[in-house]
């Protein structure tokens, strides 16, 4: 009997671990203290949830469980509107798949968070008068965003809008995303906005910028990417000028869970579902 | 020997010699020099003017009019740093990421103060600092931040989301387009011609004709339209549009026979038509036929008069079945927000056209719809707060359990409109997300679309 259930339990912890590694290996947790990838963590969080709670390991359901709790934590000092709907979105995720004990723990959080979000916002009212800057002081800034990041600041106001109409921007970010197109026609003149427009209807990009999430091969892992590229240093060195191979949020959760993922959109779709309704009782 | 040369070193040591540096505000300052010459500006001015300059007092450099005093000071902090050669680049890195907190007001001057002066190196740090600042944020949430005008009109902050839309987006609109186009011909036989019933259909087939394909050539309509300043005069005609617009609809796909046929006002469709061949100058003619070319212009036109147009209070009506009441006149209250605008224009177009007896769509405030009949019941619950989706308030929002099968179709169409504007609107998604979890094969329906 003894060696039967040693036998058991040993397959059963090596697969925890690798569950809790691979986790780990995520880096959700850092990404939450981080302003601008707090969204995607957040729904990153909530997409695992939603799609495989039940299936997951204890130790690793408690590391979730930490990681909401500090992304509601978090939430204040995130104004951005973003934030708040991803925020929201998890505490629903949270809702319809945690236990009853952890839930009304996670939601008590989340509701302190609003109330002190609220606070802030109110305590909000300076009225200075901020310095212009000079165009090419915003396009040097611009140089740095990435693509959404861009495209909002030229909504801001009319001197953006002007700044981000600058050529060298939208090429850098067209060499960014397309660097396979290199036979583009370059003539003087070129309107480098519009070829990136072309080239993002062309190859719908949109749906796989939504989940911040790319797989580096140089380093074997699967990162946040920082406008297309690793984090770190020695992969961006390494890979030049070529972007990371971007992913979705279901095909991330795929790979915490093991499970195959389908190239079929259809089948991501029912599992989608399925894990939807996920309710404590279906095991 | 060594104390003798000591004893020479040492006062020449002892004699650092100073630079003076003017501010526009006539403060004059004095600094070391090897400490000033580590900005390039400085150091070209006193190579170019000889060693005369900034010497004294009385001649002393003068700095560029960004360089404020404080920015001054904090500059040359940075430069104290940093012209010692002896640093490592951890010890470096470490003084610049504790140097660069401070706030957006001071990062900017100090970006364009280190500009001036080509600073190279300052001016990367504290770009850098404000990307990260702006990065992940709605343009509202900037301008909040950044205390700028918003001075853009509506076309202009179109102009970057129409062009990035993705084909499963296309299909979406097109699928939805024929739907309408369908469901309007059931209309048109079945009904009289309320007009304004008309109204919503009108303004959703600018919606799509607006944003579907024909982008390029409705952006120069409507900027020619700008130049010829007659939207004030279109602003006037507004009922009277509407009127008119009745035939936009047909006509798409009919022929410009039909025009002759619809009664309504056709002296004022006279009018429109001429205003715009006059706005047509220079207008590069694609093959299309003229008076679907017409007819576009005029949808474009009045849509770009519609979201300059200002959102009312509709306070005094509150049970509107038939439309979502735009007064033209009276009390007007101009959104900022372009989100909220087109957010809730779409939702209310939506709304109001797919079933305009038992749906009526209300606005209240600038931001809080009230879509009735979606339900079913009457009362509080029936608001549904746009703000909450878009602006960021916290305000919970309504939970809509039972929606009637019927309207199913129309929810799922409301959800691929607000996908056409993918990240402005990617809020939409997750917030309706929200107040339809408790309806399973909506939901489903969202998760779909979410994965397009």
């Amino acid at each position: 009997m003894k060696p039967g259930i040693d036998d058991q339990s040993k397959p059963q912890t090596m697969i925890q671990e690798k569950y809790t590694k691979r986790y780990q290996n995520l880096k959700v947790a850092e990404a939450l203290s981080n302003n601008h990838l707090y969204p995607f963590a957040c729904n990153e969080l909530s997409s695992i949830i939603d799609l495989g709670y039940s299936q997951l390991p204890k130790d690793l359901k408690a590391f979730i469980f930490r990681d909401c709790l500090s992304a509601f934590r978090l939430l204040p000092e995130m104004n951005t509107s973003a934030a708040v709907s991803a925020a929201n979105l998890l505490v629903k995720s949270v809702e319809s798949a945690f236990p009853k004990q952890k839930k009304n723990l996670a939601i008590v959080e989340f509701k302190q968070a609003k109330v002190a979000l609220k606070r802030r916002t109110k305590s909000h009212d300076e009225h200075i008068d901020l310095p212009s800057l000079p165009q090419d002081i915003l396009v040097h800034i611009f140089s740095f965003l990435d693509l959404y990041s861009l495209l909002s600041s030229s909504q801001v106001s009319r001197s953006w809008n002007q700044a981000t109409s600058e050529g060298s921007l939208w090429r850098s970010l067209f060499d960014l995303h397309f660097t396979h197109k290199v036979l583009i026609h370059i003539y003087p003149g070129i309107d480098w906005r519009e070829a990136f427009k072309n080239e993002y209807i062309l190859y719908k990009s949109s749906k796989m910028l939504r989940s911040g999430r790319g797989y580096c091969s140089y380093c074997d892992s699967v990162v946040w990417h920082d406008n297309l590229r690793c984090p770190k240093k020695q992969c961006r060195l390494k890979s030049g000028k070529k972007p990371l191979d971007l992913m979705l949020t279901h095909q991330v959760v795929n790979y915490l869970l093991g499970t195959t993922s389908s190239s079929d959109e259809s089948d991501s779709e029912d599992e989608a579902v399925r894990g939807l309704w996920a309710y404590p009782t279906l095991q | 020997m060594s104390e003798a040369d000591m004893a020479i070193i040492k006062p020449e040591m002892m004699m650092k010699s100073y630079i003076w540096l003017e501010t526009t505000d006539g403060s004059i300052q004095q600094v070391e020099q090897e400490i000033a010459m580590y900005c390039p500006m400085i150091c070209h001015e006193v190579l170019q003017k000889g060693l005369g300059a900034g010497s004294s007092k009385n001649c002393a450099i003068s700095l560029p009019q960004r360089v404020n005093p404080a920015m001054l000071s904090l500059i040359l902090d940075y430069c104290r740093f940093h012209q010692v050669p002896g640093r490592s680049n951890k010890e470096r890195k470490v003084h610049d990421e504790k140097f660069i907190r401070m706030d957006t007001k001071r990062l900017c001057e100090l970006a364009s103060a280190a500009d001036s002066l080509q600073l190279k190196p300052l001016v990367d740090l504290s770009s850098r600092a404000l990307a990260r600042i702006i990065e992940g944020k709605t343009p509202e949430e900037i301008r909040e931040i950044f205390h700028l005008p918003d001075d853009l009109t509506e076309e202009e902050k179109l102009e970057p989301l129409k062009n990035l839309m993705d084909d499963p987006r296309i299909r979406l609109l097109n699928r939805l387009y024929a739907k309408k186009r369908k469901e309007l011909k059931e209309r048109e036989k079945l009904k009289g011609k309320e007009v304004e019933e008309r109204v919503d259909e009108r303004s959703v087939d600018d919606l799509l004709s607006f944003i579907n394909g024909k982008d390029h050539k409705v952006v120069k309509t409507s900027k020619s339209k700008k130049k010829n300043k007659k939207r004030k005069e279109h602003k006037n005609k507004v009922s009277h549009n509407l009127h008119s617009k009745q035939q936009g609809v047909q006509i798409v796909d009919e022929t410009a026979s039909s025009l002759g046929g619809v009664s309504n006002l056709p002296s004022m469709e006279d009018d429109i038509f001429s205003l715009k061949t006059d706005s047509e100058d220079g207008y590069v003619d694609d093959g299309m036929d003229p008076v679907l070319k017409e007819m576009l212009d005029r949808e474009v036109e009045d849509f770009a008069r519609r979201l300059n147009s200002s959102w009312v209070l509709s306070s005094g009506q509150e049970r509107q079945p038939v439309h979502f009441s735009i007064n033209g006149n009276g009390a007007t209250r101009r959104l900022t927000a372009f989100q909220v605008m087109l957010g809730s224009l779409i939702l209310l177009m939506v709304f109001g056209w797919q079933v305009p007896e038992f749906c009526g769509v209300t606005v209240k405030g600038n931001s809080r719809v009230r879509i009735s009949g979606l339900t079913g019941t009457e009362g509080e619950d029936e608001w549904f707060d746009l703000s909450y989706l878009i602006l960021n308030e916290a305000s919970d929002p309504p939970k809509y359990d039972n929606v009637p099968a019927d309207r199913e179709e129309l929810v799922g169409d409301v959800l691929s409109f607000t996908l056409l504007f993918p990240f402005e609107l990617q809020l939409c998604i997750s917030e309706l997300e929200l107040t339809l979890r408790g309806h399973k094969p909506l939901y489903a329906h969202i998760i779909e679309l979410r994965e397009l």
